[in-house]
């Protein structure tokens, strides 16, 4: 099962803990406030019973008892009853002595004074029995305004507690994200740093915990930056310093080849190997020397780019490729880039595919959703699924057969593709053969 | 009539294996060791083409190459070991005319040289050009702006001379490459840049604000007419 995250359990336990809190609270007052109204309802009803009774046993005997007792109801629900011996005088709201509470009847009967909270027919009330000379008298004060309350108060404490449980979730929620930007911005810079964005940082904080994270985790990305720089700068500056010693090499051989006819046999072949070797070093400190500058410097040239009349420019340089076909898709597909590095990107596609697929038989330049794509074909036999990201990996050698070019060429046109925002990729092609897609962005 | 090719480079053993494959392409190769050698000897002997080394120690080669450019339009290539904007873009203000990057390879070189020296025959047989104030007289590789000489490198001129010969239309970057330097390879738009850029501080009223040689972003340039 997966784990909830840190910011949700924090936003749920805030909630939990505020509805626990707020409950308890809630009871304490629901407790106190309807006891208190109660018993505010009893002391007022037993003092209106004593002086209704008062004025009953006035009028015990008389004739003007009735009207006296419905006189004495507050209201249309609440009921009088006197039990006299051998009848019942009633007042109010019909109720019948069945409808009492027997043990209220019996304690009147008895001559104790009695109250009681009960419902009588559905009507929540408080009966109160008090003796008067030999009758019972009994009165039903209705709680129908107090339940009223009571259902309000109620309501009140829930909703309040409720509300209290969601806002401390809320509460939750929003201090946990707040306390957790730190480490999401953490996050996407060590994201980014491990994308190759050696120059990602945290920004300044203000909390002392995290400005020692933060001051940390810079001075290590600080760290690998330099030391990456320094690497490069070292590839960089072996490769610089081969180009005086090679420029001898490569013309001395220049100047020998021209003369090969003259050592026959095993020293005319051995020449051939030194010189084609020469060759071979030149252009892969060349590319080297490119590969690192990549590394090191930024783009200042970025210029629109007819990709289709880049395409044809360069084909036309080559006239073995005059007969192949070019699909330019109109109008015309532009992007932004160095105009160098694009030309570098086809020419070395192009070796590739006259290195190890007997050359290029498609070119195309299409348009797709914001992006420029340009598709190399051959028809050689295809690059197998487990090589299709190592070819692009630098001196990823010996995967295709033949071992005349630097080892860079691919890679090259990888970090320039990414360079420029886009990607490259190998896939198989119909009906046989590799077809290579490079991606970028769309101008505008 | 053989050319001579002066070669200023400090690497002595660079200096012999460039001499030798540059004879075998069959020019006549001098050298020198530092720009004080080479300036020296420039102002004794003609030559054809200066091969110039950026990295001289004294009077460095960029230093050399401004100097002989004040003095005429005597062809330089120079050499440069680092491909960086910096100093390629340097070593073209400074007035060379072409740059090549090391390793080179006297093959390429000597394709180089040849497109330099092709630069000072007629462009259009023999007519005059003119835009505006600007007079362009082909044979003679004479530039007049308002009745007075403009010099011109033979590059220059070339240059100007092809946006002119299109006559207001655009002339695409390629296109320029390769009439002018003789390139095979597209590429490298500094080369054009610098020197659309130094030809404009010689013809234009104000080099600024171009009104003679018009840039048409992303496809090319075009003479105003």
């Amino acid at each position: 099962m997966r784990r909830i995250s840190l910011h949700w359990r924090v936003a749920i336990i805030l909630g939990f803990g505020s509805l626990l809190v707020t409950a308890v609270l809630a009871t304490a007052t629901w407790n106190l406030a309807s006891g208190y109204m109660i018993r505010q309802r009893e002391g007022s009803a037993v003092r209106q019973a004593e002086v209704n009774v008062r004025l009953v046993e006035k009028s015990l005997d008389s004739t003007g008892l009735d009207e006296l007792l419905t006189g004495l109801t507050t209201g249309p629900d609440s009921s009088i009853l006197v039990l006299r011996p051998g009848n019942l005088l009633t007042a109010g709201r019909p109720v019948r002595v069945d409808d009492l509470p027997s043990r209220l009847v019996d304690l009147g009967r008895e001559g104790v004074a009695a109250r009681q909270r009960t419902v009588v027919k559905d009507l929540p009330v408080i009966a109160v029995t008090m003796p008067v000379a030999n009758s019972v008298y009994v009165e039903l004060f209705p709680l129908e305004q107090l339940d009223r309350a009571f259902h309000y108060i109620s309501s009140l404490l829930i909703a309040g507690t409720v509300a209290s449980a969601l806002l401390g979730a809320v509460l939750g929620s929003w201090a946990s994200r707040r306390a957790l930007r730190p480490l999401s911005e953490l996050n996407s810079a060590a994201t980014r740093i491990a994308g190759g964005d050696l120059q990602a940082r945290l920004p300044e904080q203000g909390d002392p915990h995290l400005a020692t994270l933060a001051a940390t985790f810079n001075s290590t990305a600080e760290a690998l930056e330099q030391r990456v720089r320094r690497d490069a700068r070292f590839a960089s500056d072996v490769s610089h310093e081969l180009r005086s010693p090679l420029t001898t090499m490569v013309n001395a051989g220049e100047v020998l080849r021209r003369r090969l006819s003259l050592l026959p046999g095993p020293a005319g072949r051995a020449l051939e190997l030194l010189t084609s070797e020469v060759d071979r070093f030149s252009r892969m400190v060349v590319d080297l020397l490119e590969i690192s500058r990549d590394d090191q410097t930024d783009d200042r040239t970025r210029e629109e780019v007819d990709l289709g009349a880049l395409v044809r420019n360069v084909v036309a340089t080559r006239p073995q490729l005059s007969e192949v076909p070019i699909e330019v898709s109109e109008p015309p597909v532009v992007v932004v880039a160095d105009r160098r590095r694009l030309d570098r990107v086809l020419t070395n596609l192009l070796d590739n595919a006259e290195r190890h697929a007997g050359g290029p038989v498609r070119l195309a330049v299409l348009r797709g959703d914001g992006v420029a794509r340009l598709e190399v074909d051959d028809a050689g036999p295809g690059v197998p699924a487990e090589l299709r990201e190592r070819i692009f990996e630098r001196f990823a050698r010996g995967t295709r057969g033949g071992e005349s070019g630097s080892g860079l060429g691919l890679a090259l046109v990888s970090e320039h593709v990414k360079r420029h925002g886009g990607c490259v990729w190998v896939q198989d092609r119909d009906p046989g053969g590799a077809r290579f897609v490079v991606e970028l962005p769309c101008a505008g | 009539m053989q050319v001579r090719i002066l070669l200023v480079e400090d690497d002595e053993r660079i200096r012999q294996a460039l001499g030798l494959a540059l004879g075998d392409e069959g020019f006549d190769v001098e050298d020198a060791s530092s720009g004080e050698q080479a300036l020296r000897r420039l102002d004794n002997e003609a030559f054809d083409v200066v091969l110039l080394d950026l990295g001289l120690p004294g009077v460095d080669g960029l230093e050399v190459c401004r100097t002989l450019r004040s003095r005429g339009d005597l062809p330089i290539i120079v050499v440069t070991a680092r491909a960086d904007a910096q100093d390629v873009i340097a070593g073209l203000e400074a007035g060379a005319d072409d740059y090549v990057t090391k390793p080179l390879m006297a093959s390429v070189l000597a394709a180089r040289i040849r497109a330099l020296l092709r630069r000072r025959g007629p462009g259009r047989a023999g007519d005059t050009l003119r835009i505006g104030d600007i007079e362009i007289r082909t044979q003679e590789g004479l530039v007049h702006r308002a009745g007075a000489e403009v010099h011109l490198t033979r590059t220059e001129f070339r240059l100007l001379v092809e946006l002119a010969g299109a006559a207001g239309r655009i002339v695409s970057r390629e296109q320029l490459l390769q009439r002018v330097w003789g390139y095979d390879y597209f590429g490298d738009t500094r080369l054009l840049d610098v020197h659309i850029r130094r030809l404009r501080r010689k013809i234009e009223p104000n080099p600024d604000d171009p009104a003679v040689v018009l840039t048409v972003r992303g496809a090319g340039y075009r003479i105003h007419t």
